[in-house]
């Protein structure tokens, strides 16, 4: 779900990016605010690296065949509290962006806000929270995690779309991204959200202080041991607002089931994208995406009657071989005469 | 398995550790000119493949004159390719009326904005590889602290950057024992996700406890002084001054749409 540079706007890129700070400005100054937020950072810094680990920990989906791995938000959201989960992933994010070119330095202001904002801020407060009210039993985990991880995905996954399509790079209409990413997402998340919940319900089991003392810490209080929270209930509110998010995700079955016969074009498209998001092995992608560019001709109709641009164009192409030929002449100068200088150096 | 993946996360850091005309740039201008880059590249007409390739002479004379192992970065290169090859692709099946024809051959917008995506994709992940590779990493948090980046952000992104090795490890040795113990897996079960992943966050909540508390026998919690260069000389402004412009310049001017 990591967006890429390529794919962005200057200005979207420039907009997420304000967002995401407010955002993270708004949970440092939380933290500060906390009397025991200075002495969470490091507790928030080994939670962030155990995510990074874990993501990379694959596991196998019983009668599929295939593996996932988890996404984390709602997941440090439920082990820090809301703002100081946000910021432990943004760090992972931006470590992510630096370091394996998982999602582009510009576009590090969306991904943040995809996948930090919306399930810490958003989602977290809004469903997760909610649900394990007045106190957590195993089933409201089980419930409050699933609900609020695939919630979070759809929402981040419609980011993802919203922000592609007004970037306008991607040349594909918004109705048809939505079909596609939606019904992915749901599955994606559906598994995840499981394997979130086992998480936290084993944490829960073992050591219920971990999540008690969450209660404690800055943001607000979620797995708050036995302590019956009164006060807030069910507010009218946050009954509109769990309706919303099942709306959401209704929508995003229905587009499931939209989606179930659809025409031939959208059925390649949607194996593409299922299987570039499912699976990580570059192999398959790229025998994937050359399996339909087989099946598309990449070249349209001979168009004959438009004949005007072919001057200009071979221009440019020569233009682009030559910039190639210069730089990397260059370039290659400079290796050789770095390499001959440290023989000199050596031989001395 | 694991073990590889703490290798791809600091062989890019280790070769920050040289000593060349790149290296020795202020880490502030290297910030800068990799965010200069970035935004005048993505800011391009989505069909303007031209445009882009003169932007090519920063990778290529950077990779050289900072003897790094372009073979290395260009595998890395492909992990990013995913997305936006999906992008690259249905935007070839739905552009598909001509643009131009060459040599007989007709060629679509499809393909135009195809080729775009995937220079820009190029360009955009060698500009953050070649940043990483000639700025050590303490360098590079240290001018975010100077930009007033928000403390605990930066002081999380160190801390989580050295800790991820630590818990890919243990993760790693984990992984060891499950296999050991299970016939024919090839993965960890999804069932034992819940105790494998919680087994683990509660070991890092006892190494965070003892972390803080060996950081704070050493003072954790007061500023840390800044020591570390602080004044771009001469030399970087110039070079500073000279990347901004020349990006901007061809963006406003591609040069290749003149011939």
């Amino acid at each position: 779900m990591h967006m890429a540079d390529a794919l962005l706007s200057p200005q979207v890129g420039v907009g997420m990016y304000a967002a995401s700070v407010a955002a993270i400005a708004v949970a440092t100054a939380k933290i500060k605010k906390d009397d025991f937020g200075e002495s969470k950072v490091p507790l928030m810094a080994v939670s962030g690296a155990m995510v990074f680990a874990a993501q990379m920990i694959n596991f196998t989906i019983p009668g599929t065949g295939s593996s996932g791995h988890i996404g984390g938000g709602i997941l440090l959201a439920a082990l820090l509290g809301p703002f100081a989960g946000l910021l432990a992933l943004s760090a992972v994010l931006v470590i992510q962006c630096l370091v394996f070119a998982d999602g582009g330095l510009l576009a590090l202001g969306c991904n943040i806000f995809n996948m930090g904002v919306i399930p810490c801020l958003f989602i977290y407060p809004l469903l997760f929270r909610p649900i394990l009210s007045p106190s957590p039993t195993a089933k409201r985990i089980w419930i409050g995690s699933t609900a609020g991880v695939v919630a979070a995905l759809q929402l981040g996954a419609f980011g993802v779309v919203a922000e592609t399509t007004a970037s306008g790079v991607a040349a594909l209409p918004f109705s048809a991204f939505v079909v596609l990413m939606q019904p992915i997402h749901l599955a994606i998340g559906v598994i995840e959200g499981i394997v979130t919940a086992a998480i936290l319900n084993f944490v829960y089991a073992a050591r219920p202080s971990i999540l008690t003392s969450a209660a404690y810490g800055s943001g607000a209080p979620v797995l708050r041991g036995h302590a019956p929270d009164r006060g807030r209930a069910k507010s009218p509110k946050t009954v509109i607002i769990v309706f919303a998010c099942i709306a959401v995700i209704l929508g995003a079955a229905m587009s499931l089931f939209a989606s179930a016969n659809p025409d031939g074009l959208e059925w390649s498209m949607e194996r593409v994208a299922g299987t570039t998001e499912l699976e990580t092995g570059e192999s398959t992608v790229f025998s994937i995406v050359s399996g339909v560019q087989d099946r598309t001709a990449i070249l349209p109709d001979y168009d004959f009657a438009k004949g005007d641009g072919t001057g200009t164009s071979a221009a440019g192409l020569i233009g682009a071989i030559l910039v190639f030929a210069i730089a990397g002449a260059a370039g290659l100068v400079i290796r050789v005469y770095k390499k001959r200088r440290r023989k000199n150096i050596d031989a001395i | 398995m694991l073990s590889n993946r703490v290798h791809d996360l600091y062989v890019l850091e280790s070769l920050s550790d040289g000593d060349t005309v790149v290296h020795r740039l202020h880490p502030q201008v290297k910030l800068i000119a990799t965010l200069a880059f970035i935004i005048t590249i993505v800011s391009f007409n989505r069909y303007d493949v031209l445009g882009a390739v003169p932007y090519f002479i920063y990778p290529i004379l950077i990779l050289s004159l900072a003897e790094l192992p372009a073979g290395m970065l260009h595998r890395r290169f492909l992990i990013a390719l995913p997305f936006c090859s999906f992008a690259a692709v249905t935007n070839l099946i739905l552009l598909r009326e001509t643009a131009f024809v060459f040599g007989g051959i007709a060629f679509s917008w499809g393909f135009l904005s195809m080729l775009a995506i995937l220079l820009r994709t190029y360009l955009c992940v060698m500009a953050v590889f070649i940043l990483i590779a000639t700025t050590p990493f303490p360098a590079l948090t240290r001018e975010l602290r100077r930009l007033h980046a928000p403390k605990i952000l930066i002081t999380l992104i160190e801390m989580i950057y050295r800790y991820i090795g630590v818990l890919i490890d243990e993760a790693g040795s984990m992984a060891i024992a499950y296999k050991l113990r299970s016939v024919k897996s090839k993965g960890i079960a999804m069932k034992d996700m819940g105790s494998f992943v919680g087994q683990l966050a509660i070991r890092s909540f006892d190494r965070g406890e003892r972390i803080y508390a060996a950081m704070a026998c050493r003072g954790y919690g007061r500023d840390i002084p800044d020591t570390g260069r602080t004044r771009m000389a001469a030399a970087d402004i110039v070079c500073m001054i000279l990347f901004c412009t020349a990006f901007v310049l061809l963006r406003f001017f591609p040069v290749l749409h003149m011939l």
